[in-house]
C-alpha cells in the first residue's frame, strides 16, 4: 500500500526510508502557517494536501521528494 | 582581540549584610539582591539560598546557571545586549568569580528543566555540584505567559550574576589567563605550517522556549555568522533555553566553552585556531538548509583545514548537525562532531535521528536515556513536585525510600555536547 510521509525535516524522512515524501511547513506547525492570514493559510494547507494526494497516486522507483508547488 | 581572564577563586558563599569577597568567600547581601530582582513586576517573589559542594541538597527545577563576572577594563560590559549595552566584548580584562555560580530555579517555565544534586550519585553527573551556588528560587506573578516568565527568569539570573560580579572589582585575582585571536591575515601568517582549525558552535534556536541570544539577538533570526572566540568567552552568548537539561548549554557553559579553551591551548602547538562560526538550529527546513549552506560557505571562505562541530539539544537538531557535517565535508574539509546519544535505556537504539556516511568522526558525550537513581536529599531547593514531568522523568518515579529514578536527560549538564563533563561512550 503506498504511503506518503508529510514531514518538515525531509532529510530524516530520507534516513528512515520513506519512499514518497512531501515537505511540510515547520516542526511546530507542519500542516499550516499561523503567521499567515486564515485565507492564505488555507491555500498552503490545500497545496500540501493535494501534493500528498498526487504523490500517493504516483509510481516511484526510488525515494522521492515531491515539492509543494 | 586579546582577553585577559582574572580568576578570583571562590570557595564559599555566605549571606551577609554586605556583598563583598574576602579570603575566597563571596558574601552576599540577600535583601539588596532580592530588592533588585523584584523590580521586575513579573516576579512575585524570590527566595535566596546557597548550595555547596557535598551538601545533601537537591536544586529542582533548574533553568539556567550563570558565572558571576565583572568587566574591569576594555570595551563593553557583562552580557552585552542583555544586561549591558550592546558593545562588542572579548577584549580587555574580565574578572571571574571562579567557583561561584548563580542558579535560577523555581516553578517551571517549560517542562524541560533540570536537577542539580550537590551530593550522592547525581553529583557525579553534573558539573554544578562542584560550584558554590547562589540559588534563586522564583515565584512568578499571576497570569504570566510561559514566554514572559522565561524572559524574566533569564534576565533575573543575568542581573544577579552581574550584581555579584561587581564584588570582584575590589578583590585580588588568584590567577590570570590570556587568550588572543588575531585577525585573519595575521593569524594565517602566525603559524603557516599548522593546520587551520575552526569551530562551528550550533545554538539551540527552535523557539517555543528553546532559544539562545547573541548580543541580545535571538539566534533564530540570524544568518550563520562569525565571532571572535574571546567574545563567546566574554558573555556574548546567553541561554534562554528550557530544553532537556542534560544537553542544553547553560550560560555558564557558553562562558566556559571547553572546545574554545582547548583549541586555544593547542593553538601554535598542534594547530592554528583560525576561526569560530556561529550557527542556529531552526524549525523550518529552509532555515536548516540555508544555515548549513552558510556554515559550509564560511568554512571554505576562511580556507580552513578542519572543523569541530558541536550540537545543542537533540532530535531535529541532529539533522542540522548532519547537514553541517555533510556540506562541510563536501567542500573537502574534514569535520569532527561532538554530540550525545538517545540510544534507549539499554543503549541499543539508533543514537541520532539522522545519519550520513560523511559523519565518520563523532565524539559521544554519553547516553541521555540511561537511567539513574538519585538518593533522597535532606533539603530541596525549589520543588520536587514536577520530578515526574521533567524531560527524563516519568510517572511514579519517586520510590518508597524517597529516592527518584530519572533518565540522565533530567540532570543539568550531564551529557553536555561541548564536552563539559566526563561522560562518553564507545
Amino acid at each position: 500500500m503506498p504511503v506518503v510521509h508529510i514531514c518538515t525535516v525531509t532529510p530524516i524522512s530520507m534516513t528512515v526510508g520513506a519512499n514518497r515524501i512531501v515537505p511540510a511547513v515547520a516542526i511546530p506547525h507542519p500542516l499550516g502557517n499561523p503567521a499567515l492570514p486564515p485565507e492564505e493559510e488555507k491555500q498552503v494547507r490545500r497545496k500540501i494536501l493535494t501534493t500528498a494526494l498526487e504523490a500517493l497516486s504516483t509510481e516511484v522507483e526510488l525515494q522521492t521528494i515531491f515539492p509543494v508547488k | 582581540m586579546k582577553l585577559e581572564i582574572d580568576n578570583i577563586l571562590i570557595n564559599d558563599i555566605r549571606l551577609s549584610d554586605e556583598t563583598k569577597i574576602e579570603k575566597g568567600v563571596l558574601y552576599v547581601n540577600p535583601a539588596e539582591l532580592r530588592a533588585q530582582l523584584l523590580e521586575d513586576p513579573h516576579i512575585r517573589d524570590v527566595a535566596i539560598d546557597i548550595a555547596r559542594p557535598g551538601e545533601s541538597v537537591r536544586i529542582i527545577p533548574v533553568k539556567d546557571v550563570i558565572e558571576p563576572r565583572v568587566k574591569i577594563e576594555g570595551p563593553g560590559g557583562v552580557f552585552p545586549g542583555m544586561v549591558s549595552k550592546v558593545t562588542t566584548v572579548g577584549s580587555g580584562i574580565t574578572r571571574v568569580l571562579k567557583g561561584a555560580a548563580v542558579v535560577t530555579a523555581g516553578r517551571v517555565a517549560g517542562f524541560q528543566e533540570g536537577i542539580i544534586d550537590m551530593a550522592g550519585v547525581g553529583a557525579a553527573y553534573t558539573p554544578f555540584s562542584q560550584t558554590c551556588n547562589l540559588v534563586l528560587d522564583f515565584s512568578p506573578a499571576e497570569g504570566l505567559s510561559a514566554h514572559e516568565y522565561e524572559r524574566s527568569l533569564r534576565m533575573a539570573g543575568l542581573k544577579a550574576a552581574a550584581a555579584l560580579g561587581e564584588a570582584g572589582k575590589d578583590a585580588e585575582p588568584d590567577e590570570v589567563v590570556v587568550y588572543e585571536s588575531l585577525d585573519l591575515m595575521e593569524g594565517a601568517k602566525q603559524f603557516p605550517d599548522l593546520p587551520r582549525v575552526g569551530y562551528v558552535l550550533m545554538l539551540q534556536s527552535q523557539g517555543l522556549l528553546h532559544d539562545t541570544y547573541v548580543y541580545g539577538v535571538d539566534m533564530k533570526q540570524s544568518l550563520t555568522t562569525l565571532l571572535h572566540p574571546t567574545e563567546a568567552m566574554d558573555g556574548a552568548i546567553v541561554s534562554g533555553n528550557c530544553v532537556s537539561a542534560c544537553d542544553k548549554n547553560t550560560t555558564y557553559h557558553h562562558q566556559n566553552n571547553p572546545v574554545i579553551q582547548d583549541l586555544f591551548e593547542a593553538h601554535g602547538k598542534t594547530l592554528n585556531f583560525a576561526a569560530m562560526i556561529l550557527t542556529n538550529e531552526n524549525v523550518y527546513l529552509a532555515d536548516k538548509e540555508r544555515s548549513s549552506d552558510w556554515a559550509a560557505k564560511l568554512a571554505e571562505y576562511l580556507a580552513l583545514d578542519g572543523l569541530i562541530i558541536t550540537q545543542e539539544g537533540f532530535g531535529n537538531p541532529d539533522t542540522d548537525l548532519v547537514m553541517n557535517c555533510r556540506k562541510i565535508e563536501a567542500t573537502g574539509i574534514p569535520t569532527v562532531l561532538i554530540t550525545n546519544e538517545y540510544a534507549g535505556r539499554d543503549g541499543t537504539s539508533q543514537s541520532l535521528a539522522d545519519a550520513d556516511p560523511a559523519a565518520d568522526a563523532v565524539i559521544s558525550a554519553g547516553n541521555a536515556n540511561q537511567l539513574v537513581t538519585l538518593p533522597k536529599m535532606d533539603k530541596i531547593i525549589g520543588s520536587q513536585a514536577y520530578v515526574d514531568r521533567l524531560a527524563g522523568g516519568f510517572a511514579d518515579n519517586v520510590l518508597a525510600d524517597g529516592s527518584i529514578v530519572v533518565e540522565l536527560q533530567a540532570v543539568t549538564g550531564s551529557t553536555n555536547e561541548l564536552g563539559f563533563g566526563c561522560l562518553s561512550a564507545r
